[in-house]
């Protein structure tokens, strides 16, 4: 299977994230207080979340091959794709403007709810093969 | 990404698009959805395949199309047909497919 964010490019991503991090702290450690440090954080979770969910339809395309009918099978990949953008974008909300005590709490429970609904899409396909 | 949005331009390649949405269609069963010529649909589908918004598979002589859209690409067909992007001009989308007709 192609992987459209190959293992090179995402530990580049990561590594640029670690050093703008850095590079913030070193030259204005005055803006970055602990709180926005954890917002941030949860922000960043979240849009990692959206960057691979994006890419689930379009690169799970083995996963068409399987058993189940193909017009069901798109559909549940779709509606995992579409959940799991949802629920990275809830997260990163969460993470901007919820209170601080309740922050991760509320954006896991959005991402656990779009999670959740997206494995049991998936598996409401696969249990409906064809023949 | 500017292939995705000269592939989102063209009303009949949106159609196409949408019509996918529901499943994987066969190539004959889908240019009869549409009252263009078969060298002109065959040209929109090289055109949305070159983009990698639909992937086609050879199974004996028929060949299916089906839908390989990533969430973006998705939310912007859905933009484009409620506000009807239209990046190139007519005549520009149509000499594209004639151009591609050409060298098929």
């Amino acid at each position: 299977m192609k992987t459209a964010y190959p293992l090179g490019r995402a530990l580049a991503g990561a590594a640029l994230i670690v050093a703008a991090t850095a590079l913030l702290r070193w030259a204005a450690p005055e803006y970055l207080s602990l709180e926005m440090a954890r917002r941030l954080t949860g922000v960043l979770l979240g849009a990692v979340v959206v960057v691979y969910a994006n890419a689930i339809p379009k690169s799970l395309m083995a996963l068409a091959r399987l058993r189940c009918s193909p017009a069901r099978e798109q559909a549940a990949r779709r509606f995992a794709g579409w959940s799991l953008v949802l629920g990275g974008l809830g997260y990163m909300a969460a993470a901007l403007l919820a209170p601080l005590a309740i922050m991760h709490l509320l954006g896991g429970s959005i991402l656990a709810v779009a999670l959740a609904a997206a494995i049991l899409r998936c598996m409401r396909a696969r249990a409906t093969v064809p023949g | 990404m500017s292939t995705v949005f000269k592939a989102l331009s063209d009303p009949t390649r949106r159609k196409v698009l949408q019509l996918l949405q529901a499943g994987p269609i066969g190539a004959g069963e889908l240019a009869e959805m549409f009252d263009v010529s078969k060298p002109t649909m065959s040209a929109h589908f090289a055109v949305l395949a070159g983009a990698g918004l639909i992937e086609a598979e050879k199974q004996g002589r028929t060949i299916t199309y089906r839908l390989r859209l990533s969430v973006l690409e998705e939310a912007l067909l859905g933009f484009a047909q409620a506000f009807g992007l239209q990046v190139t001009r007519p005549e520009e989308s149509h000499s594209e497919v004639k151009s591609k007709q050409e060298k098929q």
